[in-house]
């Protein structure tokens, strides 16, 4: 679906357009439950924060501003719905923490062969673990950026700050990144942080 | 340094082409003559490219295809979930504040929903006896009844029944025998009232007879003869209906029937009398003396 056509649905809803919801949620389902999954790391999470969302979405698509993006209000939701669930989790201490769930990763192309599919496993489970490392808010901003493809100003508004604070979590969060990487030797070097 | 930091700020930036042309332009410059900065767009670089490697986060086709149906259930459980709460707490205050019908009209309802209550188990667990509420009826229609009635208050339940049977058909017979058309008012009977006691000694008439069959014959045969009278009395047309009058006159006459109650009288006064005396019954009051014969 276009962006043009996405951003029709709000439209649609706000009519009263009864199967506008459903379009809207077909078309956003899989973004909304790539943040929900990002922010909880936890599939059950994410398709609970998913529901909780669009719920929240049908609820309350009144009060979006004509002009207004969808997508980062979309995205505004999801996140804040995220931290409000991992506020409501109980507290588990780092080292009793249950094991992350198992990734939905693509499954491995056949013709690289059974050495390059296992070194990309296990690079995508390096990745994963770095990204739970950095604060939520750290990890927000960059994977709105890095696979939502959200421009900083759009990351201000859905996190709720100033364009000069997205830049810098922005910033933090890929050297923080780079840190982690380099500590699973996946990167040249460690580099200090600024 | 400073130079440097400003720099660094705009690599995010820069390597996810946000920054313009002229701003560009300048980080060009200044990483092509700082080693340093240079150095860390590389590493920087180099990181957003290995996270390239990290695919969205997807649970397969199963999860997708249902996944407007699991919202659907949800949504329709919360709302029902939420019908509830708000039918156990109740209209919400804005409502009660602006119901129809004013608070004092719930209490007074109350009130006689109580009362109501109250003469419902009144009348349904304290009423008085059958014998009771006729001896109520008896002494306010006539005070020489009411005189017998508090003797057969102390006798069997019959007995008492049937004296007071006997006491109302005198007192209808004597108005009848005691009229003189020519000493007195051609509408001083009263007839509609002498009827109607007449009706009803005639339904009562039927039931004494029938219990008295087995214990009193001759009392039951003044009762049957009474009824007869009473029938003829209770089919009076008019009071100017003299014939009649004088036809229910002799029967009462022929027969004896105020003479054979006053034996009655006297016969239960007599055993009253006779009982009161025995100090072995300690229930029996002594009688009081029935009406004059």
């Amino acid at each position: 679906m276009s962006r043009e056509n996405k951003a029709g649905l709000a439209d649609r809803m706000i009519a009263g357009d009864t199967s506008a919801f459903r379009d809207l949620v077909e078309a956003y389902k899989k973004m909304v439950y790539g943040l929900a999954y990002e922010m909880t790391r936890n599939h059950a999470d994410a398709e609970d924060v998913s529901q909780i969302a669009f719920m929240k979405v049908f609820k309350s698509i009144g009060t979006l501003k004509p002009g207004c993006g969808l997508n980062a209000w979309l995205y505004r939701i999801v996140y804040n719905t995220a931290l409000d669930h991992l506020r409501k989790k109980p507290f588990f201490p780092k080292a009793a923490a249950p094991a992350p769930a198992a990734l939905f990763s693509d499954p491995p192309d056949p013709s690289l062969g059974p050495e390059k599919a296992a070194e990309f496993a296990f690079l995508r489970r390096r990745i994963d673990d770095a990204l739970a490392k950095i604060s939520e808010r750290e990890r927000a901003a960059f994977v709105l950026r890095h696979y939502h493809d959200l421009n900083l100003k759009e990351i201000a508004e859905t996190l709720g700050i100033t364009l000069g604070s997205a830049k810098s979590y922005l910033f933090r969060s890929i050297r923080k990144l780079q840190k982690e990487l380099a500590g699973m030797g996946l990167c040249l070097d460690k580099g200090d942080l600024l | 340094m400073n130079k440097c930091r400003a720099g660094q700020k705009l690599i995010p930036e820069a390597l996810y082409g946000e920054l313009d042309m002229k701003t560009q332009e300048k980080l060009d410059r200044h990483l092509s003559s700082c080693r340093e900065c240079s150095e860390l767009y590389r590493k920087m670089s180099e990181t957003l490219r290995i996270m390239d490697e990290k695919p969205a986060p997807d649970p397969g086709p199963n999860f997708w295809d249902g996944y407007w149906d699991r919202l659907e259930r949800r949504m329709a459980r919360e709302a029902g979930a939420r019908t509830q709460e708000v039918r156990a707490a109740g209209p919400p205050p804005g409502r009660r504040r602006t119901r129809l019908v004013p608070r004092w009209t719930f209490g007074a309802a109350g009130a006689v929903l109580l009362f109501a209550t109250g003469i419902f188990i009144g009348r349904t667990f304290f009423r008085p006896t059958a014998d009771l509420a006729r001896s109520a009826a008896i002494s306010k229609s006539s005070p020489a009844a009411g005189l017998s009635v508090t003797t057969a208050a102390a006798v069997a339940p019959l007995a008492a029944r049937a004296s007071r049977y006997l006491d109302r058909s005198k007192v209808l017979l004597l108005a009848v025998v005691n009229y003189d058309p020519q000493a007195s008012d051609l509408f001083s009977l009263n007839l509609p009232l002498q009827k109607k006691t007449s009706e009803e000694l005639v339904k009562e008439a039927a039931v004494l007879k029938k219990e008295l069959r087995a214990s009193d014959r001759r009392l039951e045969r003044l009762v049957s003869d009474l009824e007869i009278i009473l029938i003829q009395i209770a089919n009076l047309k008019s009071e100017t209906d003299l014939s009649a009058v004088e036809i229910i006159k002799s029967g009462i006459e022929s027969k004896d029937v105020l003479f054979k109650i006053n034996l009655s009288e006297m016969r239960r006064s007599s055993e009253m009398g006779g009982a009161a005396a025995r100090p072995s019954d300690p229930k029996r009051k002594p009688a009081k003396s029935g009406p004059a014969a």
